[in-house]
């Protein structure tokens, strides 16, 4: 369900900016950023500071593929809105027909090994993490991935198990491409913080 | 500084964040949400636990009648904010601590 205070923005700072970027970008506000905008005094800062980290700070990983693993956990929640997004994103710095593989089946997209285990890490992680255990773990090890090259991609999927989620409960509209591949320009350049 | 330290002091913020006081409904119910939807055993007094549990196990099912039965025991939509967010973080972080046992066992297994 959607709530209306959301949607319209909790103070004057909000409503303003929602107004501006709408006027600045062409595009309706996507109701993830209206979230981000909500509600400041509560957990919006300190969780857009992790995000942001996960996403665009140090890692190993190319901002391209912790967008891919976004989209991959989005999939893997049935989140229609944060798939669109997150492969919007993707697909500027991966290529198109990779990322569309590994949302159809990361097993046998043309991807590294190490991403490939990672994946199945991340999905384990996301679909059972009762199950989740060292096992998991030493097989992406194996395949080459680093121990921080891990704990950023499970960061990723932390960060966007909890998106996913509240995406949905809010019921956030789905854009349509155009709208997607403009929001992406944006998240692009001004990040999740 | 272990690899999972990088991301575990923002894991712990975003728990802190989201159990202290200073917004809309009270710190103990949302820390119950959290842990509610983090996968603890204890039931929460309804709605709240129809909506964690919904979120915790597929958010993609929540129904707008959940929601608005929170939005009403709450009497705000910033305390049904704070219901969701808490489920949602919750769930989150239960996630990240399973990864984190399992590097860390995994590192530990290593030659």
């Amino acid at each position: 369900m959607r709530l209306p205070d959301v949607e319209r923005g909790d103070s004057l700072r909000a409503r303003t900016l929602i107004r501006l970027i709408t006027a600045a970008s062409g595009i309706r506000l996507p109701d993830a950023a209206r979230v981000a905008f909500y509600h400041r005094r509560f957990v919006g800062p300190t969780f857009g500071t992790w995000t942001q980290a996960v996403m665009r700070g140090p890692s190993a990983w190319t901002v391209g593929e912790r967008e891919l693993m976004a989209a991959m956990v989005a999939r893997w929640n049935s989140c229609d809105f944060c798939v669109g997004a997150h492969r919007a994103i993707a697909v500027r710095g991966v290529d198109p027909r990779v990322v569309a593989a590994c949302l159809t089946d990361y097993r046998t997209a043309p991807v590294s090994e190490r991403l490939r285990a990672t994946l199945a890490f991340l999905e384990t992680m996301t679909r059972e993490p009762d199950a989740l255990g060292a096992a998991h773990a030493r097989a992406a090890l194996d395949a080459g991935v680093s121990r921080a090259q891990l704990a950023d991609a499970a960061a990723v999927a932390a960060v966007f198990n909890v998106i996913t989620r509240y995406a949905d409960a809010l019921d956030f509209t789905v854009p349509g491409d155009a709208e997607l591949d403009k929001a992406a320009g944006m998240m692009l350049k001004r990040g999740y913080g | 500084m272990g690899p999972t330290d990088v991301h575990g002091h923002h894991a712990t913020a975003l728990r802190t964040a989201a159990t202290s006081p200073g917004a809309t409904i009270d710190g103990r119910l949302r820390s119950a949400v959290l842990e509610r939807a983090a996968g603890g055993s204890t039931p929460l007094p309804e709605p709240y636990d129809a909506l964690a549990r919904q979120i915790r196990d597929a958010a993609y099912r929540v129904t707008d009648g959940q929601v608005a039965a929170v939005r009403e025991i709450t009497g705000s939509d910033k305390g049904a904010f704070e219901v969701i967010m808490c489920a949602c973080i919750g769930a989150g972080l239960a996630r990240w601590d399973a990864a984190v046992r399992a590097i860390e066992e995994a590192g530990d297994a290593a030659p």
